[in-house]
């Protein structure tokens, strides 16, 4: 356990110099910033060190703490995002308070972008050392904060990405309570008749996982059924889930999976859809099920309602899907005369690539058209100008099929409020970054995958279910959760007037208003919160205190650098 | 630590300090790493803007810029032509003509100012007001919100002015009014505002003819 130093305890700050090799001595004059340093109040120690990160560098360091009783510990380098980790763990081994380091950055912010100008570097580098020794004086001791996980996960939708997250989680010792709103399990594949690229019947594959989970033993299934209320954060999670709208019961989770999928636009009574002989493309998939297509002349319009002004985003899996069906109908009758006509075509992938192929081989016909030419309906024919041949053609069409794209599910907002998480603005759920955690929400221990998420195949549907359960399972298997101590707290209970604008402002839902013996107050919860700071820089009453960022801490900082 | 963190009072506290001019850098929009904190900042980072034109300051001397932390050669770009703007604009108060007292009486009131419930209420919620209404479900434009915070500011302005300048020597309003550069009237109906709040008095070294108002 570090020593937390006592508030009336005097200061002795100790400031290190960082050479880098050269890369900081040889573009500024790290003598003059570290003799400046000593003259600096409270400053008790001074020292250069080569390499401040290499073993002897830290060494040095523990070693200053320890004999001078160092109890603020400034190094002037490089960046925290190498290497503000070991000089806390230094400290730490030294028996000093992890949090009373402070970074000072001289090689990023200075040495390397002011080359050939080291007087000026120089004058620079000791702004930034003043600064930071500002701040430190005002630094706090702080401890991680562990939160216990509960080994429960609450998987919302019962598709193919919802079962297959249940069972992963499942099959690893975790309870699952998975909530579908139908009264069957299976989502969207109980209404497709094959699969690509690998042509399986989707039925037979769905079936197959239905039975996996709910013959699961630590899979619980409630069918008919949404989840009605939400309390609580990563690891503490009580959701109140409600079945045939008279159930109610309350289950504890650590985390939650959205898994809510998606539908197909339905556009009613465009380019003369009948249900007959104008179909949309889940109606074809039933009647290949069925075999009764009842055609000859097949014509598929692409892109009805997609990339259009009012749905500008590509729903990525209707390419493939018309490809397929296609396929089907020539295999069944190689007489058929199957055209597809398409704005452009998005067959990604060595598989996908290989059944457009198939498709052209075994003679669809493929005719390109433009938004601004889209095909017309005449009886029993469609026109449309193809953009190839520079001129409009007739098709004979005893069947036309809709292929419309796949929209955010019903009902979304509703959730999206319930769980506080965004959806994008084609309401479909926004992940918390599109590279660096495409899985995961803003708010910790909520993942999304999916057609929830955005357009997604099969195969991808499985691979996020799976990505997500991953992400999930660090926590649930640890069965703890340690959350850097660099949170919001309420400074006072007393200044708190109850108003509730940090808790509207607060993007991770980590703040709750409650009722207290003294009126209604902010809680913050530490382990929710992610230092983010826009209830402090909000408060009016100055009740709330971002921790290890304080506006002691900011203010001192900000006169340093202009006390120069 | 996010850009909604930065405080308008803590922008203040610089000027105050003496910068020439700030610089406030944050994610781009939609691709905040902290969700809306950028929007937030952006917020209040108008809203002090307006703050600093009012008392009399180049608003070109806060500047907030939006890139990733990828953007080396972005940052570059904003950092030169903020330096280069603020080198034109010359020292805090001399490029404005304003002498080293005002200025920080001037700059003090403005702190104030953002310290202030209404402004920090109405900064914070200006988000959600453009969303999803207020309690009423009325939904204001960014026009309504600007010219909200117009009348706001511009009141709460004045009233923390006069009560620094009645801190230092009871005046009259309409000497007030004078170094103000408000109407009198309007100083006048400040000052009874601030009378109800219990914040000014009414001196009793009263001459006959204009009364003097002290702060309490
Ligand atoms: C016509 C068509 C053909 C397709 N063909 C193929 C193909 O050949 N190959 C391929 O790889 N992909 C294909 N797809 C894509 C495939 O359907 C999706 O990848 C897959 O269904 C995604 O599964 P999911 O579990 O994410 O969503 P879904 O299958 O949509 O399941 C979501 C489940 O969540 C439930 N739910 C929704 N909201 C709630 C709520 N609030 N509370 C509780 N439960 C809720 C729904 O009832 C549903 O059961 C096709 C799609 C369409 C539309």
């Amino acid at each position: 356990m570090a020593r937390l130093v006592d508030e009336m305890e005097e200061l002795r700050i100790g400031v290190f110099v960082c050479h880098c090799g050269t890369n900081i001595a040889g573009f500024l004059d790290p003598r003059e910033v570290a003799e400046y340093a000593g003259t600096l109040p409270d400053v008790v120690f001074v020292k250069e060190n080569l390499f401040s990160c290499s073993q002897s560098g830290v060494t040095e360091i523990q070693n200053a703490i320890k004999e001078n009783q160092l109890n603020r510990v400034v190094v002037a380098a490089c960046t925290p995002r190498t290497h503000e980790p070991t000089f806390r763990a230094a400290c730490e081994d030294a028996g000093l308070n992890p949090f009373f380091f402070e970074f000072v950055n001289i090689r990023e912010h200075c040495s390397w972008v002011h080359k050939g100008m080291a007087e000026e570097a120089t004058h620079k580098a000791k702004d930034l050392v003043r600064m930071g020794v500002a701040r430190a004086r005002y630094l706090e001791p702080r401890e991680p904060i562990v939160a216990d996980v509960e080994p429960a996960a609450l998987v919302i939708g019962g598709g193919v990405s919802g079962l297959t997250a249940a069972l992963s989680l499942a099959n690893r010792g975790i309870e699952v309570k998975l909530v579908e709103r139908e009264e069957e399990l299976g989502g969207m594949l109980r209404r497709i008749f094959r699969l690509y690229p690998s042509n399986i019947d989707a039925r037979e594959f769905i079936a197959r996982q239905v039975e996996a989970v709910e013959g699961h033993p630590r899979i619980e299934v409630f069918t008919c059924s949404t989840v009605e209320g939400l309390q609580g954060y990563i690891g503490n999670y009580r959701a109140t889930i409600s079945s045939q709208g008279v159930n109610k019961r309350e289950v504890h989770v650590g985390v939650i999976i959205v898994a809510t999928g998606a539908a197909q636009l339905d556009l009613g009574e465009v380019y003369g859809y009948d249900g007959k002989r104008v179909i949309t493309l889940i109606e074809l998939e039933e009647r290949l099920r069925n075999g009764e297509l009842g055609a000859k002349n097949v014509v598929m319009i692409k892109c009805v309602g997609a990339r259009v002004p009012e749905r500008l985003y590509c729903s990525r899996i209707c390419c493939m899907t018309s490809i397929k069906n296609a396929i089907l109908i020539k295999e069944k009758d190689p007489e058929a005369r199957v055209h597809i006509l398409y704005r452009d075509l998005m067959c990604y992938g060595v598989d996908n690539e290989a059944l457009l192929r198939k498709a052209k081989e075994s003679g669809v016909r493929f005719i390109n058209y433009s938004l601004e030419r889209p095909p017309i309906m005449e009886n029993g024919r469609v026109r449309v100008h193809s953009d190839i041949l520079g001129k409009e053609i007739g098709i004979n069409a005893d069947l036309v099929v809709l292929v419309t794209p796949m929209v955010s599910q019903d009902g979304v907002e509703e959730l999206s409020r319930l769980l506080k998480v965004p959806l994008d603005g084609d309401r479909f759920f926004l992940e918390a970054h599109v590279k660096l955690r495409p899985l995961d929400f803003a708010t910790d221990g909520i993942y999304v995958c999916g057609t929830a998420h955005w357009p997604a195949s099969v195969s991808e549907s499985i691979e996020q279910a799976l990505g997500a359960t991953a992400r999930a399972s660090t926590y649930l298997i640890n069965k703890r959760v340690t959350v850097e101590p660099i949170f919001s707290m309420l400074l006072d209970e007393d200044l708190c007037r109850g108003c509730g604008l940090c808790a509207s402002l607060c993007p991770y839902a980590a703040i709750e208003m409650v009722q207290t013996e003294k009126g209604i107050k902010a809680q913050m919860i530490a382990v929710a919160c992610k230092g983010c700071g826009t209830c402090g820089a909000s408060c009016y009453r100055r009740a709330i205190k971002m921790n290890h960022y304080t506006d002691e801490q900011l203010i001192a900082q900000v006169r340093a650098a202009f006390s120069g | 630590m996010c850009s909604g963190r930065v405080d308008p009072t803590i922008i203040l506290e610089a000027f105050l300090s003496k910068a020439d001019g700030v610089f406030v850098g944050a994610c781009r929009r939609g691709e905040c790493h902290y969700v809306t904190g950028n929007l937030q900042a952006e917020g209040k980072v108008n809203l002090t803007k307006k703050v600093l034109s009012y008392i009399g300051l180049h608003p070109e001397r806060l500047v907030m810029e939006w890139m990733s932390s990828g953007e080396g050669g972005r940052f570059v770009e904003c950092v030169t032509s903020f330096q280069e703007e603020i080198r034109k604009l010359g020292p805090l108060g001399k490029g404005e003509g304003i002498g080293t007292e005002e200025l920080q009486l001037k700059l003090t009131a403005a702190q104030r100012v953002m310290e202030g419930k209404k402004l920090r209420w109405v900064v914070s919620k200006r988000l959600e007001f453009k969303e999803k209404g207020n309690l009423y479900g009325e939904v204001f434009t960014e026009h309504e919100i600007s010219r909200l915070f117009d009348e706001v500011v511009m009141d709460e302005l004045t009233l923390q002015e006069i009560l620094l300048r009645l801190r230092m020597e009871p005046l009259s309003a309409k000497t007030l009014s004078g170094m103000i550069n408000i109407a009198p009237s309007r100083i006048l109906r400040h000052l009874a505002d601030m009378k109800r709040m219990g914040l000014v008095s009414v001196s009793t070294e009263d001459d006959g003819r204009s009364p003097v108002w002290k702060a309490v």
